[in-house]
């Protein structure tokens, strides 16, 4: 019943987006080959519907496999302009590489995660951590909001950050709205939770989709991070940034009231799918943080619950149904695209538009990492991260020379940066759940944001430089 | 565009209707409200609602009205498609009965206000009320939720808010 609405942005977006598709394979651009210029133009036409969405995102993913199928494929259509690819020696790979994606292991491990939060949120496992996890915190208000923003990060390591801001809201709505209004305290624990949900997910390979765009860039270069080397990178990056937002907070909106407890009513589940489901999730979370103790991939054991989960009953086909398949399309085109990008030479051919002479890592970093910020902002963290990271890693490739830190470094710095964007309310779900709750309005969140990005900007690019560099 | 819910206000006394769309308009930067002296003009305001592509939330109906009553312009309502689900609520001071047992047996009455009520009960009911009809609609709460009872529409919240992007 709602209104037809088919706005400006959407056409232009269109129009924009086809037409580079249809007309880029015309052009001869000096240096690219003409499978180059097919790829160009797919990727020119999923950035433009990404950034002004004139279809979903995820359908925009699921097209750019489609295209690349079609036009780079074994399998594309043969006659006319869509046959330009094969000229100049371009060998074009199966059409079951494009179709793969779905199936790398970055996706099953995104899949192995939607089981274990499926699974959390059905017997209640995430509210029941919330209860005991906040008991040590107290009463001080400060320390309630510094408890709700740790907790809600945690969570969100490994639920999404947007189920995650939802429950946390769901529990501490009703109780914050009873502060009286012009309490800050109000506005304050109302911001702890998309900030620690926008931070926490950084924590983890599984806490947020841009952390997939990263690795999977690197997996490609036979670069795999193991899911416990992310997390000793990570993590304290995580825990500075949040504690040195919450500091900073707490002086923005300073609480009136003495006391405040946030009780939340529930038990724990006893029976045996319950337990279950504490069991595998545990057992989960503990393989994957031992990884490089047993070897066994996270994407491996990430299929563990996958499997495990249904097989005991734990999660029906409801719950099956209910993951959220449209983010796997939306990271599995990103890492299609990115195989054209290399297999055609288009990534070396656009970097090889500029001269970075000069430049050095830092500043191909810093650089990056500011378009990717500014333009993370505005549209979906994991667009932002798909677009860049492919040719952020073209660009690395040579300076790293076969030095793995050296490339690790530079593209998590830029994949991590992406989840520091936060300051509007379309920035992030979790931001828009905030803002609708009426507890704050868009300055809140601007003067939150601005806060997390600015510490998340320094202390990535610190950590990248001083940190990390003893871990790897 | 998320769609409209509208509150509906229906009242003969030209004064207690005054009161009523006051007390309410607490809500109205989400739920826009619409008035009605009688059953038929209620049936007008409907009209536009429905005209506009947008939903009926709540009615708050008095009982005793020159021409057909409350009772049965809930039961009319009742029978509808459109406002079959829209929460119905009698504010009355005069429903006697059998006219009550009418309202919960054929209109599916969703709430008793008698009359005098204070401000707070009646907002109190209103976002009751608007809270089961997102969460019956199984709706988005997200565009409404400012004036929503979390412990009714935190599932249908959950469920709506699934994904990172």
């Amino acid at each position: 019943m709602s209104k037809p609405s088919f706005p400006l942005k959407k056409i232009i977006g269109l129009v924009l987006g086809l037409g580079a598709l249809i007309l880029m394979p015309f052009l001869s651009l000096e240096g690219l080959s003409p499978s180059g210029h097919v790829a160009l133009g797919i990727f020119v036409m999923a950035a433009v519907f990404w950034i002004l969405e004139p279809i979903p995102i995820y359908a925009t993913s699921m097209g750019v496999i489609l295209a690349q199928v079609l036009l780079l494929s074994d399998q594309s259509l043969v006659g006319g302009w869509l046959d330009r690819a094969h000229e100049g020696g371009y060998t074009a790979p199966p059409y079951t590489l494009f179709y793969g994606t779905l199936s790398n292991p970055i996706i099953i491990l995104f899949l192995g995660g939607f089981s274990l939060a499926a699974a959390a949120e059905k017997y209640a496992l995430d509210q029941n951590l919330t209860r005991i996890l906040l008991k040590p915190f107290g009463t001080r208000p400060v320390m309630v909001s510094l408890g709700v923003m740790m907790v809600t990060g945690v969570l969100s390591a490994f639920m999404s950050n947007t189920a995650t801001t939802a429950m946390m809201m769901t529990v501490a709505i009703p109780i914050v709205a009873m502060v009286p209004k012009e309490d800050p305290f109000r506005r304050l624990v109302a911001l702890s939770i998309p900030v620690g949900a926008n931070i926490g997910g950084i924590a983890t390979p599984i806490g947020t989709p841009p952390n997939a765009v990263a690795l999977a860039a690197l997996a490609r270069q036979g670069t795999v991070v193991p899911f416990s080397t992310w997390m000793l990178m990570a993590t304290p990056l995580v825990v500075v940034t949040m504690l040195l937002t919450w500091w900073g907070m707490c002086r923005m909106f300073k609480p009136q009231i003495e006391r405040f407890e946030l009780t939340i009513n529930t038990t724990f589940d006893r029976s045996p799918k319950a337990i279950g489901c504490y069991v595998i999730f545990g057992l989960t979370v503990l393989l994957w943080v031992t990884e490089k103790l047993h070897g066994v991939p996270s994407g491996v054991v990430a299929f563990l619950p996958v499997v495990f989960l249904p097989a005991m009953g734990i999660l029906d086909k409801k719950e099956i149904r209910g993951f959220s398949w449209e983010v796997l399309w939306l990271v599995a085109g990103g890492i299609s695209m990115g195989l054209s990008l290399s297999q055609t030479g288009l990534a070396s051919w656009m970097i090889g538009q500029v001269n970075w002479d000069g430049f050095g890592t830092l500043g191909l970093v810093v650089l990056f990492s500011l378009v990717g910020f500014t333009v993370a902002n505005l549209v979906s963290h994991t667009v932002s991260a798909t677009i860049l990271v492919p040719v952020a890693i073209a660009l690395v490739l040579p300076l790293a020379d076969g030095d793995p830190t050296a490339l690790i470094i530079p593209i998590a710095v830029i994949g991590i940066i992406v989840s520091y964007a936060n300051i509007l309310p379309i920035s992030t779900p979790p931001n828009a759940i905030a803002l609708s709750t009426g507890l704050i309005d868009t300055k809140d969140l601007a003067k939150s944001g601005i806060l997390v990005g600015i510490l998340g900007f320094i202390f990535s690019i610190f950590f990248g430089l001083i940190v990390w560099p003893h871990i790897l | 565009m998320s769609q409209k819910i509208y509150i509906l206000c229906v009242e003969d006394e030209a004064d207690v209707l005054d009161v009523v769309v006051r007390e309410l308009s607490v809500l109205e930067d989400v739920f826009p409200i619409e008035t009605a002296g009688s059953a038929d003009e209620a049936r007008e305001a409907l009209a536009r609602i429905e005209a506009e592509g947008d939903a009926l939330g709540v009615v708050f109906c008095d009982h005793m009205m020159p021409g057909e009553n409350g009772v049965e312009l809930l039961v009319w309502m009742r029978e509808h498609p459109d406002w079959n689900v829209s929460r119905k609520v009698l504010l009355t001071g005069q429903a006697g009965l059998d006219a009550t047992v009418k309202a919960v047996n054929e209109a599916g009455l969703s709430h008793y206000i008698a009359k005098p009520w204070d401000q707070d009960e009646l907002v109190k009911v209103a976002r009751e009320q608007l809270s089961r009809y997102v969460a019956a609609r199984k709706l988005n709460p997200l565009p409404y939720l400012k004036y929503l009872v979390m412990d009714i529409v935190g599932d249908t919240l959950r469920a709506n808010s699934a994904s990172d992007t």
